[in-house]
């Protein structure tokens, strides 16, 4: 994550953290969001019934994915706050002692080879290994181009737009893309 | 060979040693060389792929903007003369592409739509690193003539050896770190292509000849002028004017 928005995921394990991952990037809520932006683990053990109710855009949609538990753990190295770690259950209920210690320990393990792996980046871009899971076709950063000076927004705001675009309508970025250079298509 | 197209390899061949000495731009070095080999061997399309982020094949430089020539490119980071070329190392080449045939039969049934009927990979290559590969294709169904071969092996090790910078980075941590950046350097001037695109309300190919020929004309770095159209700083004179015809 970089700044205020989530930049998008590094590698989810299937197609519901993928979805999770996804909607807290176009939505710009959620447990991942909240850990980051507050450098603490958020817990919800029950995204259907939660004590404080919360993410009003996210929980519907987790929640139609099958999501009844989500965590959020801040990936951080001391004062560094590089991201955030996902967990979800498809069960209600908190993580018991056992998996709290063991999530939080994975935490400090993915955080160091986050900063390992970038460390190794040339200065101004990110590490290949962190993008390959983000690899987008030129067309895309075409589009970002084109999109950054039609909104008067940057090229980072630009792709951000144009992913959740994408989502929202349920198409590739790919095709989004496409459209808007062949100027079929212009994003509001 | 007569004595016009020596003189364009040779010419060719000093340009690309030029960067040995000079500060250069890894984008503009290959688009160049995709250029000469179009020029030179008499060749429909070049394109350059190299490895970056490790173990996958991407498009840096090209001869043609063309969107199903680019599409055609990055199909081959999966399958393709390209990704063969670069993992064994060894020059390949299938003068008559099948649809839905062959040794790579989902690429050929796009080159074949693009037009294309036969195709050449060589890898570029320096010892032991192969850092990726340089395509040739043609509309006719031709092998290529021994002469050209070599000449475009000339003009692939020249430039592996210039991108690797004397031929001191061939391992690990640099090299790789050398090829994110042209990588890097390409996703900069294509992000600029869209931004004067909008600018000055002209497609992305003719926005691509634009930065190249104002690059060119103040002899300045193709992706310092591809990042000051991103930022802003760009003069419109840059973009404003259209391109001349190519020499």
């Amino acid at each position: 994550m970089a700044g205020e928005l989530p930049q998008g995921s590094l590698c989810t394990s299937n197609h519901v953290s993928n979805l999770i991952e996804e909607l807290q990037y176009s939505l710009g809520e959620g447990p991942c969001v909240d850990a980051y932006r507050d450098n603490k683990v958020v817990l919800e053990p029950d995204l259907a019934h939660p004590v404080v109710p919360r993410w009003p855009a996210f929980s519907p949609k987790a929640l139609e994915a099958g999501v009844r538990a989500v965590f959020g753990l801040p990936l951080r190295i001391g004062a560094a706050r590089l991201g955030a770690l996902n967990l979800y259950r498809d069960q209600p209920g908190p993580m018991s002692d056992n998996q709290h210690a063991d999530a939080l320990v994975m935490a400090s393990v993915i955080a160091q080879w986050v900063l390992d792996t970038q460390a190794a980046a040339p200065h101004g871009t990110v590490a290949p290994d962190l993008e390959s899971g983000a690899n987008f076709h030129f067309v895309v950063h075409n589009a970002a181009g084109m999109v950054s000076v039609q909104l008067g927004v940057s090229v980072t705001e630009a792709l951000i737009r144009l992913r959740a675009f994408a989502f929202r309508e349920n198409r590739l970025v790919r095709e989004v893309a496409e459209d808007i250079v062949g100027r079929r298509l212009r994003l509001a | 060979m007569n004595t016009t197209r020596e003189q364009h390899i040779v010419q060719a061949l000093v340009d690309i040693a030029d960067n040995l000495v000079d500060h250069f731009d890894v984008v503009e070095l290959l688009t160049n060389l995709a250029d000469r080999c179009v020029n030179v061997l008499g060749v429909s399309a070049a394109g350059v792929m190299l490895e970056s982020p490790p173990d996958e094949l991407r498009l840096v430089a090209s001869s043609s903007e063309a969107m199903q020539v680019v599409e055609m490119f990055e199909l081959q980071a999966n399958e393709g003369p390209c990704l063969d070329a670069f993992r064994t190392g060894e020059r390949v080449g299938h003068e008559k592409l099948q649809s839905g045939s062959g040794p790579w039969p989902q690429f050929s049934k796009v080159a074949l739509a693009s037009g294309f009927q036969s195709v050449s990979a060589l890898p570029l290559r320096l010892r032991d690193a192969t850092i990726g590969a340089l395509n040739l294709f043609s509309i006719e169904q031709l092998p290529m003539d021994e002469c050209d071969v070599l000449v475009a092996r000339a003009f692939a090790d020249l430039a592996t050896i210039t991108i690797l910078q004397h031929g001191t980075v061939t391992e690990g941590r640099e090299l790789n770190e050398q090829l994110a950046g042209a990588l890097a350097s390409r996703i900069v001037i294509e992000q600029a292509k869209g931004v004067i695109a909008e600018r000055a309300g002209i497609e992305v190919t003719e926005a691509f000849s634009r930065l190249r020929n104002y690059a060119r004309s103040r002899a300045m770095l193709l992706t310092d002028i591809a990042q000051a159209a991103i930022d802003g700083t760009l003069e419109p004179v840059a973009w404003a004017s259209p391109t001349s015809i190519d020499p």
